[in-house]
């Protein structure tokens, strides 16, 4: 499995400019506002990680995998995990930096809002990943791109017509004790989410002829 | 002798196409030429053997295990060139060389440059600036890479001009020389086979419609050319397929030597393996 994480960072190195330049925009933006951008490289795993789907596609690179050992056991393992190593790698560079450049700004560190801002942008980027990974080996790079959109405007038109029926922001505020726990529920959320949709994309990637 | 690739009642169906019962042995040692028309159903059988294709019925053992319950211990010791089906392009040579040390146990990195030497790949260009011929050398310099013990080709030479077809070529010749190894190779370019094949397995229509040596193939299938007249007072059984030009006829026979008696012929035609392949696909009965 090492074999095919290498491979998706292999394939990676050629937006070593493009990481460059948001790493340059992150700092810039960092120096105005601190916190604001902190989702910025983390979101940008997923989306330069979609580019090694398409190039898998385009070289039918899932029928070869399945010809070597453990082949298709390991390669949606590989790809879930080079996107969790991107990730947890961005958030850490975010993280230093943040703090560099925090504290040259306000001579404090606010551990608990930094934090806090962290943990959501490691929530949007991995829940991205959950839902658009099973999406992908369903349905291909292009038509996940057009599933998620039906999706996600699904969930937004049946929220807004269930909002006239149920008051949600009462739920909202009778859920509001929960706010002290964020840090622990958030992480079991991302790996129970990551974990489901690794599951799912598996059983589709195990049943899918090349 | 001992079978390195077994396959038994293979089928698989889909809307439109099927494959019926194909059944063929490749002893060790041997190299198996794969022939058969586009669609016959050559790279199914072959997705088939390896797995990438799952849900079909019958029996595949790789050196007598079966390819399901043992399908990692087989795969070390495949070697695999799929047709149009590899690395991403955007990837280097060498790249290929980091992620396959992690992939099979016995990846040997300076057989694999070595390889890239003699097919005078260069290792630190993508493979998108490779020409589909060099492309081809790439995919079978990464398929003998971890010392296989049986080749799986699909289409390996096509591509290829007729130079480095015969350096590959070669290397197949010697890959087998240690009697432990076996190659299955499917390929339109049925004169490569004729040099190196041990033995042919025709698919057509998703059957399995002949599996012989080439020794067999050759010595006991001819084509007979005669005119409309001699060819009407020529039994059915006495040829497989028959084609009508315009000025001749032309008679797969299996049996040159039974003909020759039977209707009194001096020569028969030597068969080529493309003669039998248009004789078998867009002959008549």
């Amino acid at each position: 499995m090492i074999g095919l994480i290498k491979k998706d960072f292999l394939m990676l190195k050629g937006n070593f400019k493009t990481w460059l330049i948001l790493l340059f925009v992150y700092i810039v933006m960092a120096f105005q506002e601190s916190m604001s951008l902190a989702f910025l490289l983390p979101f940008m795993c997923v989306v330069t990680m979609l580019s090694t789907f398409s190039y898998d596609s385009y070289n039918k690179w899932d029928a070869y995998v399945c010809s070597l050992p453990d082949g298709r056991k390991n390669s949606v393992r590989a790809k879930y995990i080079a996107t969790i190593l991107l990730i947890l790698v961005t958030v850490i560079i975010t993280t230093i930096l943040t703090i560099i450049i925090g504290y040259y700004r306000t001579k404090t560190i606010n551990l608990e809002s930094m934090g806090e801002t962290i943990m959501g942008a490691i929530f949007a980027t991995t829940l991205l990943q959950s839902i658009m990974y099973p999406a992908i080996y369903k349905f291909g790079v292009e038509k996940a791109r057009i599933a998620i959109f039906i999706v996600v405007f699904g969930f937004a038109l049946i929220g807004g017509v269930l909002s006239k029926y149920i008051d949600f922001e009462s739920i909202i505020q009778g859920l509001a004790f929960l706010e002290n726990y964020m840090m622990i529920i958030i992480p079991i959320i991302i790996v129970v989410m990551l974990y489901i949709s690794y599951k799912i994309s598996e059983a589709i990637y195990n049943r899918k002829e090349y | 002798m001992e079978n390195i690739l077994e396959v038994k009642k293979l089928s698989k169906k889909y809307t439109g196409f099927e494959l019926k019962n194909i059944s063929f042995e490749l002893p060790k040692g041997m190299i198996m030429g794969f022939i058969g028309e586009n669609g016959a159903g050559k790279t199914t059988t072959i997705k088939s053997i390896l797995n990438i294709i799952g849900n079909y019925k019958g029996e595949v053992k790789i050196f007598g295990l079966d390819n399901k319950k043992n399908e990692r211990e087989i795969k070390e010791d495949i070697g695999v060139v799929l047709d149009d089906m590899f690395f991403p392009e955007i990837l280097l040579p060498k790249d290929i060389n980091t992620i396959m040390k992690d992939v099979y146990k016995n990846w040997d990195s300076d057989l694999y440059f070595k390889y890239l030497r003699d097919f005078n790949l260069p290792k630190d260009k993508q493979i998108k600036t490779y020409s589909k011929g060099m492309r081809k050398k790439l995919e079978i310099a990464a398929s003998l890479s971890h010392h296989p013990k049986l080749l799986i080709l699909d289409e390996p030479t096509s591509g290829l001009d007729p130079i480095a077809r015969n350096e590959v070529i070669d290397i197949f010749r010697d890959f087998i020389q240690n009697e432990e190894c076996g190659v299955l190779l499917s390929s339109h370019i049925t004169s490569d086979l004729e040099h190196i094949a041990d033995y042919i397995t025709f698919i057509n229509d998703g059957e399995i419609i002949l599996s012989k040596t080439k020794d067999e193939l050759i010595e006991q299938y001819g084509i007979v050319k005669c005119t409309e007249s001699e060819f009407k007072k020529v039994d059915k059984q006495d040829y497989i397929k028959y084609k009508k030009t315009k000025y001749e006829c032309e008679l797969l026979v299996e049996n040159k030597n039974e003909f020759k008696k039977k209707y009194n012929v001096n020569t028969i035609d030597k068969i080529s393996l493309e003669d039998l392949m248009v004789l078998m696909v867009k002959g008549e009965k």
